[in-house]
This record gives C-alpha cells, structure tokens and sequence, in this order.
C-alpha cells in the first residue's frame, strides 16, 4: 500500500503567508539568547554591536528560523501555535529530519518578519529496518517589511510507519 | 579583538551544555513552540516517553553559537544545517564539536556534530556543518 495517496501529491507545492503582528523587538532577542545560554554581546549591547558593523543590535542567527512569532495562528491540541500543513498520515509517528539554512543579512529588533513556506515534496522512501515512511520536505523564506530577504529554512519532518515489516499486526 | 585564525584541520572549540527542563521550558517560551512533547509528563506518558524531549532546533542554536563563540564578533553565520539522529532528553549532557573542512577567502567551512555524554552516549545530530564569513 502506498503512503503516497493523491490527496498528499496533490498538496506539493503549496504556499502560506504569515507576517508577524509586531517588530521582533529587543527583548524577544534577549529572551532566545538567554534560553539558549548564549551570552555574545551582539545580542544585547547597541555600542558593541556597532563597534562590529551592525546598526546596533541583531538577533542570534537562528532565531528567525526557530520562532513561531511571525504565525500567530492558535496553539492545536498538542500545544503547538506554528506553521503547519496539516497532513492526515494515518499509521504513523512524525519525526523531525533536519534543517538547512541560509542567513542572507543580521535581523534586527526593527525587523517585521513575513515567513512564506511553500510545500516543496512529499516523497516515499524506507527506513533502514524496512518500515515504509514519507519524507516531507517545507521551505521558508523570511523577508522583511521591505520584502529584503532574511534567511531561508528548508526542513524535513517524516512520517514513519507503524507497522513492522513481516509483522503481523 | 581577533580570535583564532581556522585552517584547515583545526578543530572548533567543543561547547558543552547540560539541558534541564527548566532550560527547555524558557526555550518554547522564547520560540513560541508549546508543543506538549517538551514539558507535559500526561501527554509523554500516553505515547510511551518517560522523559520529555529536548526541541531539535534548540541544537542550531547551540552549533551557531560554538562557532560564533570561537571565531568572535566578526565572525557572520551564513550557512547552518543538521540533520537529526536520537532524540536528546530532558537533564542530558550534550557536547557540540567540529572541525574546519575548507577556507576559501574569507569563507571558512565547517563539519559539525552533537553527541550526548554522560551515561547513554550517543550522536545526536549529523551531520551537520556550516560556512562561516569572516567579515572584514
């Protein structure tokens, strides 16, 4: 049986848009370089930041990619408020693959992030014991109210099937 | 203030980092990500998980911040990825290590990885690398 159904293919190449209600702001940016243990003054001290190039401070580079602040959408019933597609994979346990990303210029506090994902593939493979699952493959493009480019985020979430192969459930 | 001049071969300076949930709960807050599977023992419990489960991203964090900490201000991210292996627990160890693969100009590349230590040591993230501006 395929895990592949024409309702999943026909999903590739989706798009949605979310542009976040507020700037990033300064304290979201102290608050991640605090929860993450990262104490580089770039992130918290304007004069140190501008003594390295920057306009005064920017945000730990990943923070643009890790955040759900731009989504504003409401929590689902595991407690999770970002981008989802939503994906009905019935018999199967969702894992994260990776991330790659590409920062294209430092955000800043003043930054209003619009986060367009688009639904790249859905593609059917095994895993090393044999169990049948599908990689789905999501990329981000982060852009600023001026629409210049910030980062993008290309990530793999897969669904794993739960039958065991030669099982006999 | 200039930091080490990587060549090739040289070995990025391991950051270490024991997560406790205390640390993992200031992170879904911090990243807007409430998911149940980093915090709630009911919602583990009902799908067989004894311990809650460190948010993957939080390593792209930490594998930007060991590059940023040994190549310094001037050093600018431009290039992150990692690929997951095992889940990392709450109250775990994990060591983030690299080494310098290429140095083109002023673009310095990197391989990277996560392993936990500790009593179940395993790797947890790789591969994983990054390219890194030297700016001027």
């Amino acid at each position: 049986m395929t895990m592949l159904t024409e309702e999943l293919r026909a999903r590739i190449g989706e798009e949605r848009v979310y542009t976040a209600p507020e700037e990033l702001g300064r304290a979201s940016i102290r608050y991640f370089a605090r929860a993450v243990g990262d104490d580089n003054r770039l992130y918290t001290d304007d004069g140190y930041a501008r003594q390295w190039g920057y306009e005064g401070v920017i945000a730990p580079p990943t923070l643009v990619c890790e955040t759900n602040q731009y989504a504003d959408v409401p929590r689902d019933g595991d407690g999770y408020a970002g981008h989802r597609w939503d994906l009905h994979v019935p018999g199967t346990r969702q894992v994260r693959g990776g991330n790659s990303y590409e920062f294209h210029r430092a955000v800043r506090p003043g930054d209003v992030v619009t986060a367009t994902w688009v639904l790249v593939d859905i593609a059917e493979r095994s895993t090393r014991d044999g169990r049948a699952m599908l990689v789905v493959t999501s990329r981000a493009q982060y852009t600023d109210q001026a629409g210049e480019l910030l980062a993008t985020n290309e990530e793999q979430v897969i669904y794993v099937s739960l039958d065991v192969p030669g099982g006999d459930r | 203030m200039i930091r080490a001049e990587p060549t090739v071969g040289a070995e990025v300076p391991p950051l270490t980092r024991t997560i406790t949930l205390t640390d993992m709960v200031a992170y879904a807050g911090a990243t807007w990500d409430w998911h149940r599977l980093h915090y709630d023992p009911d919602w583990l419990l009902a799908r067989g998980l004894t311990q809650p489960v460190v948010d993957g991203q939080v390593f792209g964090a930490l594998l930007a911040e060991a590059l940023q900490d040994w190549l310094g201000p001037r050093a600018a991210l431009r290039r992150l990825h990692f690929r997951f292996r095992e889940l990392v627990l709450a109250g775990e160890t994990v060591r983030c290590g690299g080494r310098v693969t290429r140095v083109a100009g002023r673009l310095v590349t990197v391989e990277q990885q996560v392993e936990v230590v500790g009593d179940r040591p395993r790797i947890a993230v790789a591969p994983a690398g990054a390219v890194v501006e030297l700016r001027t």
